[in-house]
């Protein structure tokens, strides 16, 4: 706790110390993604479920928000609650179908990822609305209530201090409910189904909360990675992208929220930090990807510091 | 229309027997060693740009040319089993992200090498053969027997043969095989070297038909995985049937349906095989 406290401290601190355009834009990203792996990880860390569909509610609720504030001019702020509202729905539907089905392992994960597909192809080929694969380019940017009044959200010292606070927002929410009877029922479904089904554990509607939960914490941080940007292409919600977040929780470590955060500042920072040719890059990312997994199959969040929690 | 629709059926045949040869490889190594290689994708387009190489710049005949590139990519797939892939036996996410650590690795080597445009073959046999009305050019034909031999000898290698049986065996139950004398170690080895040599030899004869680009093995091993869960995992001729089934789905429906959804018609059949016939439209008992 005091080491998560000092971090964003010392986060928060930063800015102060540099004034690099492109450090800023790095850990602008890293930190985005990070939100992004913490709310992946609490799906698949805590319950297990190895969800593809988490790109798609990435995706979706960032084409939503972009799509009410671009085409019907609305507010940020409505466009925002209403693009987590569109996550929710949809992944309240793909868990019910997928947990009333009874879906395990490799066919939940099989299933999500063709659902996940489908929701890309029906995008990508809404050209009209979307203007398909080529994506939708936008100016607008969220503005926030600040003691010195409203400010509009666009340079890179203001995207970092709000990403820093999604990060932080998404993390503590995560950690807060790993603590709680809420987080233990869901490991108890991960570490033995029937067995928490035994003990009266509703393992459909713990399931469906987790899922959805988690698929809504993508769709907002889905929603300011789409307006850091200034864009949004169909593929936010590929097979890849949910892959690349999956590695990102593998690489740093599942089960604890520090270790999707490193693996997202990791993959994240490794293709900025070194300069090379865009192929050189992908062989690289190819190869840290194979001797973490091989060489730590606990995440790099193993090296550092004892687990403390007990599943 | 009808020769429409029955030109379409035959095109989509034959592209889902490509879907059925990678489909086979994903069963086989599912099977055995417990992970789902997407690496094959990787394979297969190495099959494709090596026969493409010995071909076109090496100038070797077609047919030893599709049998080096399917002994080169066998000896990589060995050293892919040897070097990782042992690390991850019945480990499927860790499996899953190796096969991805490596489809990124091949697809970028490829694409530094060879550069993202598109390669073509010179047609290895031109010409068609007309019946009815109906148009299919004879490399098609020949490509189509040669991938349904191949499937046909690889179930009788495995129905017929005690190396094959030992695999059936393994699948079933892997430790009352290991105590029967099969050698697992070897066994999982040769299974998942032979799959990529499936892949490989998929990626020689799908040069011959179209052109050839680094991202192609992304598709068919996401084609390939379709179509071996729409046949039942651990079918063997099922997974060609499973292959030609979903061909054919997507050239017909997309005569009739928007044909920029093509992809779409595969996956909700694979969602409806998955909640309504888990163990596939070929598989018996689960």
């Amino acid at each position: 706790m005091k080491t998560a406290i000092f971090a964003v401290a010392l986060a928060a601190a930063a800015p102060a110390v540099t004034h690099s355009d492109s450090i800023l834009t790095i850990c602008i990203y890293a930190f985005l993604m990070g939100a992004l792996a913490v709310s992946f990880n609490f799906i698949f860390g805590l319950t297990g479920q190895l969800s593809l569909f988490h790109a798609a509610a990435f995706g979706l609720s960032a084409y939503v928000s972009v799509l009410l504030v671009t085409r019907l001019h609305w507010g940020f702020w409505i466009s925002l609650i209403l693009a987590v509202l569109a996550a929710v729905i949809v992944a309240a539907a793909v868990a019910t179908l997928c947990f009333r089905f009874k879906l395990r392992e490799f066919y939940f994960a099989i299933v999500t990822m063709a659902l996940s597909e489908i929701l890309r192809l029906w995008i990508q080929n809404w050209y009209e609305l979307t203007n398909g694969t080529l994506g939708i380019s936008f100016v607008q940017k969220p503005e926030i209530w600040t003691p010195y009044g409203y400010i509009t959200v666009s340079s890179s010292t203001s995207w970092y201090f709000v990403s820093l606070t999604i990060l932080v927002a998404v993390s503590a929410l995560c950690w807060r409910l790993q603590q709680s009877w809420v987080g233990r029922a869901f490991s108890a479904i991960r570490l033995n189904e029937q067995l928490a089904e035994t003990m009266g554990i509703d393992v459909f509607a713990y399931k469906f909360l987790n899922f959805v939960l988690g698929s809504a914490l993508a769709g907002l941080v889905g929603v300011f990675y789409a307006f850091y940007t200034g864009f949004v292409e169909p593929d936010y919600l590929s097979v890849t992208q949910s892959l690349d977040i999956v590695a990102m929780v593998l690489l740093g470590g599942v089960n604890s929220v520090a270790g999707p955060i490193l693996g997202a500042f990791i993959l994240t920072a490794l293709p900025h930090v070194i300069d090379m040719g865009a192929e050189v890059r992908v062989i690289l990312y190819g190869v840290v990807l194979i001797v973490v997994i091989l060489a730590l199959p606990k995440g790099l969040r193993s090296l550092v510091g004892r687990e403390r929690h007990a599943t | 229309m009808i020769q429409v629709v029955v030109t379409q059926m035959l095109n989509g045949a034959i592209v889902g027997a490509l879907y059925g040869i990678v489909a086979l490889g994903v069963t086989l190594t599912f099977c055995i060693t417990g992970v789902v290689n997407f690496a094959l994708g990787a394979f297969m387009v190495l099959g494709a740009y090596f026969t493409w190489w010995c071909h076109e710049v090496a100038g070797i005949p077609y047919i030893p040319s599709v049998f080096l590139a399917v002994l080169a990519v066998s000896v990589l797939g060995y050293l892919a089993d040897a070097g990782l892939f042992r690390f991850t036996r019945n480990h499927l996410v860790n499996g899953l992200l190796v096969s991805i650590g490596l489809i990124s690795i091949v697809e970028a080597s490829v694409l530094l090498i060879w550069t993202a445009t598109p390669k073509n073959l010179s047609y290895v046999l031109p010409g068609v053969i007309r019946v009815a009305g109906i148009s299919v050019s004879q490399i098609k034909l020949v490509i189509s027997a040669a991938l349904v031999a191949v499937v046909a000898a690889t179930y009788v290698g495995l129905t017929r043969t005690w190396f094959g049986r030992s695999a059936f065996a393994y699948a079933q139950n892997p430790e009352a095989a290991m105590l029967m004398g099969v050698n697992t170690a070897r066994l999982e080895t040769m299974v998942f070297v032979y799959s990529t040599s499936l892949a490989a030899l998929g990626g020689g004869l799908y040069a011959s038909l179209y052109s050839i680009e680094p991202s192609l093995g992304g598709f068919y091993i996401l084609k390939g995985v379709e179509a071996a869960i729409l046949a039942g995992v651990g079918e063997v001729l099922g997974s060609l049937a499973g292959g030609v089934i979903l061909g054919i789905s997507e050239n017909v429906g997309s005569i009739y349906l928007p044909s920029a959804l093509r992809d779409a018609y595969g996956l909700v059949f694979l969602i409806l095989i998955l909640l309504l016939k888990p163990a596939g439209l070929f598989g018996g008992k689960k």
